[in-house]
């Protein structure tokens, strides 16, 4: 039971810091796993990004269910996945609070709109980061013809006809999948 | 009278559930297909503001700035947000759990067997397929956001931009600085504004 609790806190603690995205959290989760608690070894910490990119969902959930399950079984992951996400739920509910009573304020609006801003440069970071991963995957001189085509046809597809977004991702999942069986890829 | 509040009450208890249940549904849905936070964001927008229309664009634009501003996953917290928003703290479990319990079954389900996984590689060709139309999304979401930014025509807003921008790739920092960085210079830029007009 201490060292269910225990986890909890180390999870806690990964949870208070872990700002910007899945890239900047997994810096965290290595230090606190590998370097800290010695709860891991290296290997098994770059086997858990692998699954990671197969499985859905943050990468903190899923370290954090994997090392949780892997240190002490169901309630081991039940405690550290409570504990990555309790701070981002606390701090998110009292910013929409303060939100919704405060956003007419001329200074909260500004505030909102320069963050939106960095929004917005954040996302484009991201979107650059996939577009290098999934349409230049082997550097800049060969490109991956296919997937550059899924992803206008599918942007386009969402901006005309709207559809659930899932089914373009999935599309786009199945479409590759039979190019790679043809032989195409 | 009283009967007549009393099934008031009951008809937006009932919405409440409902609406609580139809976001649990779609964020456990999308929660379960893709690796992004940020695919979330589309789908959000897509069913929330123009399927069902709960709230507005602006509305969503702003949830998206508080969410990056939050630690914790981006899926995590604008599900918080957009659950809040809808029919609030039971939207803002609702969400949250509908973002939590796909990974954490399929990571619970990965530990035992998770040898056949790593190395499945049709598993693999699917998933990196799946990597292009959440490149689609994130042009949507990035887009959207951006002419929403356009339409105030303020030259500081784009500085903004790049700046933010240059700070993700060039430095290392936390991403916790630069929302701290942003937020001062919003309020120095509302202070110098409000000065100007007592001048005048």
């Amino acid at each position: 039971m201490m060292f269910v609790i225990k986890i909890f806190f180390s999870f806690l603690k990964i949870g208070i810091f872990a700002f910007g995205g899945a890239y900047a959290v997994i810096p965290l989760v290595e230090e606190q796993m590998v370097t800290n608690t010695g709860w891991m070894t290296f290997s098994e910490f770059s086997d858990l990004i692998a699954i990671d990119e197969l499985t859905p969902g943050p990468i903190i959930i899923n370290a954090a269910t994997f090392i949780g399950m892997k240190l002490a079984g169901l309630p081991g992951a039940i405690a550290a996945t409570l504990g990555c996400i309790m701070p981002g739920f606390i701090i998110v509910l009292t910013l929409i609070c303060l939100y919704s009573r405060y956003k007419k304020i001329p200074m909260i609006s500004e505030i909102i709109n320069v963050l939106k801003c960095m929004s917005v440069a954040l996302i484009l970071s991201v979107l650059l980061k996939m577009i290098m991963n999934c349409v230049f995957p082997s550097g800049l001189n060969s490109i991956d013809i296919l997937s550059l085509v899924m992803m206008t046809v599918g942007f386009f597809i969402l901006k005309k006809y709207k559809p659930n977004p899932i089914f373009i991702i999935l599309g786009c999942g199945t479409i590759g999948l039979i190019a790679s069986l043809m032989g195409l890829k | 009278m009283k009967t007549c509040k009393e099934k008031s009450d009951q008809t937006t208890m009932n919405d409440m559930i409902r609406k609580a249940w139809i976001l649990f549904i779609n964020t456990f849905l999308i929660s379960m297909t893709a690796n992004s936070g940020y695919a979330m964001l589309s789908v959000f927008k897509n069913r929330f503001v123009e399927k069902y229309g709960w709230f507005s664009k602006e509305d969503m634009d702003d949830c998206i700035a508080l969410a990056q501003s939050c630690p914790g996953p981006i899926a995590c917290s604008s599900a918080t947000i957009i659950g809040y928003l809808s029919c609030g703290i039971i939207g803002a479990l609702a969400g949250e759990l509908g973002v939590i319990l796909p990974p954490f079954i399929t990571m619970a389900a990965v530990t035992y067997f998770y040898t056949f996984i790593s190395s499945n590689i049709y598993l693999r060709i699917f998933i990196s397929g799946m990597q292009a139309g959440v490149c689609a999304l994130l042009l949507d979401i990035v887009l959207g956001m951006f002419s929403g930014i356009r339409k105030k025509n303020d030259v500081f807003y784009y500085a903004v931009i790049i700046l933010s921008f240059l700070y993700v790739r060039v430095t290392d920092l936390s991403i916790f600085y630069l929302a701290i960085i942003c937020i001062v210079t919003a309020v120095v830029k509302t202070l110098m504004i409000r000065r100007k007009v007592e001048k005048i």
